[in-house]
């Protein structure tokens, strides 16, 4: 070992960040869960307290340290209250971090209220897409560097890590997230980067379609947030409640952010893929499920339950079980049967009910003869949401792992660049 | 990337014991205080499959290992009239569904750096259960790689 310091296992608390498009994951390794989830948008409002009252800052969420014009909402207790003139942003882009001036306020919050600590203590390893571009795991690599002056830093492909904490080395892993759902090979723990294939069909594609089903049916979908008092009607009937009254209108992205939530609720409870392809017939003896909206409006959901969810499956090109068989077919063959024989879902969509059955069904009609279909799914919620999470919670608390660490001193020997040869 | 663990010099020594001089069938490797990859069972040369699956869960449902074989088997080429005998050395990683993420973890990570070190094993077989493991499914995934 070059630096002669021992970064990690059990003596200094390292940090595990596994950014994603719905929220960033942030914790203690070794931990069987991450601390806190934090949702990946930021409210931004003009600062109007700052000038009458400058002192009461810090209760309400504001983590910029020093002045600023503006007043940053970070966490869900804060973002879902309606703020006059608060807009949200989302700093991810395809599954990489695209604003990095908000990605430093999101940091900033969660060293103050999470980890409650001083960045310079602790390791940090975080998580990246498997497409992740030099430039931008350079970047992080110098903010973390410079800004946190953290002592060692580690970027690991979140495919890697689904596919350790599944107990495999090599495996085709298949991350249904929010924004896209992705077929990534590893080999020996490396991505096969050039056979990663995407599909922009997630947990946001199916929120989107349940929207407009439900804009369809006309249900009011007026968040909770901003509803102080409903009365009890009867299924079907006009919803009666109160809305909060506000001296200002919300604005535009808050509302598409809080009925995206509402609406995600909704899809998350009531939402089945089908065993086979959807067939209505099948289908309607299937049980329908019950709903009740913030607005009180309530009704049972049947066939559209799964006519929604099929959008997952039915797409010719983007269905998961294609991308995942076009990724195997772009892989060597010598190790094709290896990826087919240890298939891993993971991420937070693959939690819609009847998934992992009808995928595992839709690729074994894809998978060759000569070679035998085994899927690994994580049973637990925990270890499918946060599967990236837990795996570099226990890779960065292993003892041997110390010496894989970027320091600081290689930092300031070698610089940003060298990001690329410690973590390939 | 890798976990860091290293491998122990009586790994590389008993296993050049079972390819060279045939001196054992088996040998089973675990990870000693998480740092090296050491040997716990070295299995005579006229022991069966079955005594090296017990070897390998050994540790219990919470345990990995890896487990080094040297496999015999017949096989009879098309347009041939004998049999000939095969013997394939395979390399198994086992981590049951039912460990802890930890060990899986450990496990999975530092199965690269054994592969390294032991050269010239002809299969690389990760299993989670015993459809995966047993004598049949390795046998059928070593026959894969012969000629008809």
């Amino acid at each position: 070992m070059s630096t002669g310091m021992l970064y990690g296992g059990d003596e200094i608390g390292a940090l595990v960040f596994d950014p994603g498009h719905h929220s960033l994951r942030v914790g203690y390794a070794q931990e069987d869960t991450p601390k806190a989830e934090i949702p990946a948008v930021v409210g931004v409002a003009p600062d109007e307290s700052f000038k009458v009252e400058p002192e009461v800052k810090t209760e309400d969420g504001n983590v910029s340290s020093k002045p600023s014009q503006n007043k940053y909402y970070i966490d869900t207790t804060f973002l879902h209250v309606p703020r006059a003139n608060m807009e949200l942003h989302s700093y991810m882009k395809d599954g990489m971090i695209e604003n990095w001036d908000m990605f430093e306020k999101i940091l900033d919050y969660s060293y103050e209220k999470i980890i409650q600590s001083e960045s310079q203590y602790h390791p940090v390893l975080f998580s990246e897409s498997p497409w992740n571009q030099r430039q931008k795991r350079e970047k992080l690599t110098e903010i973390m560097f410079e800004k946190y002056k953290v002592p060692a830093f580690f970027l690991v492909k979140n495919a890697a890590l689904a596919a350790f904490a599944n107990g495999r080395a090599t495996a085709l892993v298949i991350d249904s997230g929010a924004t896209h759902t992705s077929a990534v090979p590893v080999l020996d723990g490396y991505v096969i980067s050039n056979a990663v294939v995407k599909s922009p069909l997630g947990g946001d594609y199916l929120i989107l379609r349940a929207r407009e089903m439900l804009d369809s049916l006309k249900i009011d979908l007026t968040p909770a947030a901003l509803i102080s008092a409903k009365d009890v009607v009867r299924e079907k009937d006009i919803p009666r409640c109160t809305r909060k009254k506000l001296n200002f209108q919300p604005s535009n992205s808050w509302m598409t952010y809080m009925m995206k939530r509402t609406v995600q609720d909704f899809q998350q409870t009531v939402l089945q893929v089908a065993e086979s392809p959807y067939d209505e017939r099948f289908v309607s003896n299937i049980p329908s499920v019950h709903y009740e909206f913030p607005s009180g409006y309530h009704q049972d959901f049947g066939n559209e339950r799964f006519k929604l969810a099929e959008g997952l499956f039915d797409h010719a090109m983007l269905g998961a079980g294609h991308i995942a068989a076009t990724s195997a077919g772009m892989c060597d063959v010598d190790i094709r049967p290896a990826l087919y024989s240890s298939v891993v879902l993971t991420g937070g969509n693959s939690l819609v009910q009847g998934f992992s059955d009808r995928l595992s069904r839709d690729l074994q009609s894809r998978t060759p003869g000569s070679m035998k279909l085994k899927m690994i799914a994580a049973n637990g919620t925990v270890e499918r949401r946060f599967g990236a999470w837990v795996g570099g919670s226990i890779l960065a608390s292993i003892g041997t792992f110390q010496q894989m660490w970027m320091s600081m001193q290689e930092y300031q020997e070698s610089g940003k660049s060298q990001i690329d040869r410690k973590c390939p | 990337m890798a976990s860091g663990v290293t491998v122990s010099d009586v790994c590389k020594t008993t296993y050049e014991e079972i390819k060279k001089d045939k001196k054992h069938r088996y040998v089973i490797f675990f990870i000693k205080d998480e740092r090296q990859i050491d040997v716990e069972v070295i299995g005579a040369r006229d022991e069966e499959y079955d005594q090296f699956l017990t070897n390998l869960q050994a540790g219990g449902a919470g345990e990995c290992r890896y487990g080094l074989y040297d496999f015999e088997y017949t096989h009879q080429c098309q347009g041939t009239s004998e049999a000939s005998k095969k013997q394939k050395l395979f390399l198994m990683s086992w981590c049951p569904d039912t460990a802890k993420v930890k060990k899986k973890m450990l496990y999975s990570s530092s199965f690269d750096a054994l592969k390294k070190s032991l050269v010239g094993v002809q299969k690389y077989i990760q299993a989670t259960d015993l459809s995966e493991a047993s004598q049949e499914a390795v046998e059928e995934k070593l026959r894969a790689t012969d000629r008809q």
